[in-house]
């Protein structure tokens, strides 16, 4: 599979494209990763067996972390985010596995079963803070537990090291806390606890699993800090996965998005943010409360993630996307380069592959929003069918879902 | 504020409640901390609680320390004559200068006075025509036996009281937590009759279990084993005058056999003997016999019932931690247990290795535990998976597994915690279960060989007398075996219901759902 990562270019596309559908389906197209990262996860596909279907929770994802950085992972519930999260800690259990692709962490491949060498180097950081914490043993004792494993640390120097750790984090008299229940923590309490026991790990990359969903708006916001703060003082390179767009914004300087099981766009954080490339990212972005005008209503993607079953033969977004044309539901996109030579963005739809005539001029209204008002979800959900002669042919063959949006295109 | 801690709505409120800034100077500051203030003044009236506390504990163990230094060096000694010793001859010397020190010890330690053996007070007296002889203070053997028993149960007690008293202890004044779940389990419990009533018939068993050699009013051996070794003296009351004969030869004129020659229950026989319970067809005293008999049916379900947790906690969570295939063969493996027919099993396997070394040792019980526990752990498997899977999930696993910590401490210490409830639950019943089949096999003349005492072996004695005057023999046992079946029962019932947080509300009915 790394083979093919460099060949993603524009070229080999337009073979693809000719190959036709059959072709599309099978191929990957795993992206361009920079072999010095700290973490590599190259085409990625994690899969659970149930005893109906095969669900494809995680469908060729590849990204990379570089040493002190922070990237982003963001999509809806049900996208895969914490899936990929725990294909990279080796915590997926029966029924899934990991079918294919490969996880290095400086430069060795940890699905070769390379976890355990590497365990502590990379910690993580779950959604539900109380969960992380087993109520039975005290704070300190569960810290100890890791300082243990990771620093060879007993007794009263384990004890000193867990309250320094407690300190380190932002709890108030930690040597009384270290000797506390976790019930008896505040859920933001509980969050720097279990930061603090991943710390103890020593880690180089904290993996947080959509750390701040569980907790109200302050506290979101004093964790971020705090993880910024830790960033700097022990140069972590940190993966952050949520679905809050305002937090990625926030919070890290690179991001993918992830959507049913595959990146669909990634880039700098800022460039992707002011220009976004992907109709799912625009959408997305969109859907962030502060970024509508007050009085409008605020837009939404309606539908929802599909459970990827099989390898994908057409764009997964198509079904939900203002944007699409009858190509998306033949066509697999892959990732294309977006924006200047370098930039280091890419994004996979077919509105930025040249093969197919369809640019992003056509469907977007130089804002954040599509070409026509209302955009996503509205009653004239006909964006971008400007130019498509054949788009009411397509809508006949498109199953399921696709038929109310060619409904509403219809009507309007 | 004190209901929300008691209650029990448990972990979730108190985690809610919980206040960030809550004051560092009195680590009892919050609602479960003024409930526990509330009920201090019952504490002990000291300045130093523990002091005391530890003092009763010393004093209590002093009553009986010889007692247990004489069961102690027993037991070595049994286990040093026991163990093998193939070796070099220097070997075999050093084994028997231990064994020879052992036997001094065990002289020594059964010197040390112990208030409630027979020797402090004898039962076994005659009647002089004028006095008793040989009783406690010259009472009556009736009276010094019931003074013996209600000393035991009384010391027995005073122990489980001083227990209490220490949790209490504990619980205010020593641990620095206002609140723990348990104190919500244990709250529960308190207040569920059922399970109360279960833990008393349980106790009181297990203390027979324990004072056995006391509470009789003769000894198995004595009485049963080498009756015909021992002398004992009576009255004679057609020639007025004190006579000697062997214990034996007296058992043979108090058999049980029918209504004509019977001794029943709270009498005495010919002998000026008394038997709280009658006697056996064969004479000897049946109170002897169930009180030995529960000690080795208690031994029996305790270490049967102890494998069988121990194995099917093990495979539980090992399946429930690796899930797939581990877990696929482990359901093959109890099922295919299963399917065999479980009483067959253990007749065919008691009676294979009845005559094997391993079917001798301490009568056959051993062998039988060792049965129990192979059939047996299936059912407790079973009733494990479902809690082992669903704490597999708990997210506090992975946290573990994700920072390297080895499957079987994360097994140990993260997710057994979290069955043992169950396993107290099922091993309280399974218990009960061991000791009926126990002594389903002896009824059948399986199973703990005789002259041992076993309850099943007296039913099956008595069953022909069951129509005729001496109908004791099989009720006496029966009723006791249904007691303490029925208490182990109501003591699982009481734990499942003290442990699930929603047994006290409406749905008490809902929570029961755990299977049993």
């Amino acid at each position: 599979m790394s083979d093919r990562a460099t060949d993603a270019g524009t070229d080999d596309t337009v073979t693809d494209g000719d190959a036709g559908t059959a072709d599309t389906a099978t191929g990957d197209d795993t992206i361009d990763v920079d072999p010095d990262a700290l973490l590599r996860v190259e085409d990625l596909r994690t899969v659970f067996y149930t005893e109906r279907e095969e669900i494809h929770a995680v469908d060729g994802v590849s990204f990379d972390v570089h040493e002190g950085e922070t990237v982003g992972l963001v999509g809806e519930s049900g996208s895969g985010k914490s899936v990929t999260a725990r294909s990279i800690l080796g915590l997926v259990d029966s029924p899934g596995a990991i079918e294919e692709g490969a996880i290095y962490y400086r430069g060795e491949d940890l699905t070769d079963d390379n976890w355990d060498a590497h365990r502590g180097d990379i910690a993580i950081v779950f959604q539900d803070p109380g969960g992380s914490l087993n109520p039975v043993y005290t704070v300190g004792n569960q810290i100890r537990e890791a300082l243990r494993i990771h620093q060879g640390l007993r007794g009263s120097e384990a004890r000193e090291r867990a309250v320094d750790l407690l300190e380190d984090v932002g709890i108030p008299d930690a040597r009384r806390r270290v000797d506390e229940y976790p019930h008896q923590l505040s859920g933001g309490m509980q969050q720097r606890a279990v930061i603090a026991m991943a710390l103890a790990c020593d880690p180089d990359l904290l993996v947080c699993d959509e750390p701040t969903t569980a907790l109200d708006v302050t506290i979101q916001a004093q964790i971020l800090d705090l993880l910024g703060e830790l960033q700097r003082e022990e140069n972590l390179a940190i993966l952050f996965i949520t679905h809050d767009m305002g937090v990625i914004e926030d919070a890290t300087d690179r991001v993918n998005v992830i959507y049913a099981g595959e990146v669909v766009e990634r880039g700098p954080t800022e460039d992707l943010f002011e220009d976004p490339a992907h109709p799912y990212t625009r959408a997305l972005l969109q859907s962030i409360p502060g970024r509508t005008p007050p009085d409008e209503q605020l837009p939404t993607i309606e539908g929802e993630v599909p459970t990827p079953t099989g390898p994908a033969t057409d764009c997964r977004f198509a079904p939900r996307c203002p944007a699409a044309f009858d190509a998306c539901t033949t066509f697999h996109p892959r990732h294309q380069p977006i924006g200047a030579e370098g930039s280091d963005r890419t994004a996979a739809c077919l509105l930025h592959d040249d093969t197919h005539d369809r640019t992003p001029a056509d469907v977007y209204d130089g804002t954040d929003g599509f070409a026509v008002s209302g955009g996503l979800g509205g009653p004239n959900r006909s964006a971008g069918r400007d130019g498509t002669d054949d788009r009411d042919e397509a809508a006949g063959e498109t199953p399921g879902s696709h038929e109310s949006q060619t409904d509403g295109g219809e009507r309007s | 504020m004190a209901g929300t801690a008691e209650d029990g709505t448990a972990g979730d409120t108190a985690g809610e409640t919980a206040v960030e800034t809550s004051g560092p100077a009195d680590p009892r500051s919050g609602s479960a901390g003024s409930a526990a203030d509330a009920r201090r003044s019952t504490v002990l009236p000291t300045s130093s609680p523990l002091l005391v506390w530890i003092g009763i504990g010393v004093t209590l163990f002093l009553l009986e320390a010889g007692a247990f230094f004489d069961f102690v060096v027993g037991l070595l000694a049994d286990a040093a004559i026991a163990a093998p010793a193939p070796g070099p001859a220097v070997v075999a010397t050093v084994k028997s200068a231990v064994t020879d020190a052992l036997e001094s010890i065990e002289g020594a330690a059964e010197s040390v006075p112990t208030l409630l053996s027979r020797e402090t007070i004898p039962n076994g007296g005659y009647w002089t025509g004028q006095g008793w002889e040989k009783t406690f203070l010259g009472l009556s053997p009736h009276l010094s036996w019931g003074i013996r028993v209600a000393l035991v149960y009384a010391y027995a007690f005073a122990w489980a009281g001083w227990a209490v008293l220490g949790y209490r202890l504990y619980r205010r004044e020593i641990r620095t937590v206002a609140w723990s779940p348990r104190d919500d389990m244990i709250d529960r419990f308190r207040t569920h009759s059922w399970g109360k009533f279960g833990l008393l018939v349980v106790f009181m068993f297990v203390v027979m279990a324990v004072f056995a050699p006391a509470l009789g009013p003769t000894t198995v051996e004595q009485n049963m084993r080498n009756s015909y070794s021992y002398e004992m003296q009576y009255y004679d009351t057609q020639t007025d005058e004190v006579r000697t004969t062997l214990i034996g030869e007296a058992n043979l004129d108090s058999q049980s056999i029918g209504s004509n020659s019977r001794v029943m229950p709270f009498t005495y026989d010919n002998y000026g003997r008394y038997h709280p319970f009658g006697t056996l067809p064969n004479g000897r005293d049946l109170f002897t016999f169930i009180a030995a008999g529960s000690r080795i049916s208690l031994i029996i379900g305790v270490l049967s019932v102890g494998l069988s947790a121990f194995v099917a906690a093990t495979l539980a969570l090992t399946a429930a931690y690796y899930k797939g295939k581990v877990d696929l063969g482990s359901v093959l493996l109890s099922d295919a247990i299963m399917a065999m027919p479980q009483l067959l099993l253990l007749i065919m396997l008691s009676t294979v290795l009845a005559d094997t070394w391993i079917g001798g040792i301490y009568s056959g019980a051993f062998i039988l535990a060792l049965i129990f526990a192979g059939t047996g752990w299936t059912y407790m498997w079973r009733a494990l998976r479902g809690p082992a899977l669903q704490v597999s999930e708990r997210q506090w696993v992975d946290a573990a597994r994700s920072f390297g910590q080895k499957p079987r401490t994360v097994m140990r210490k993260h997710m057994l915690p979290y069955v043992t409830g169950y396993l107290l639950i099922y091993g309280s019943m399974r218990l009960g279960g061991a000791i009926i089949a126990i002594a389903g096999l002896s009824f059948l003349g399986l199973g703990v060989a005789p002259p041992t005492p076993e309850w099943g072996r007296a039913i099956n004695l008595g069953q022909d007398y069951v129509t005729t005057g001496s109908w004791h023999i099989s009720l006496i046992p029966g009723i006791l075996i249904t007691l303490v079946v029925t208490g182990f029962n109501a003591l699982g019932d009481g734990i499942r219901d003290a442990i699930d947080p929603k047994s006290d509300t409406e749905s008490a009915a809902a929570g029961r759902g755990g299977g049993a």
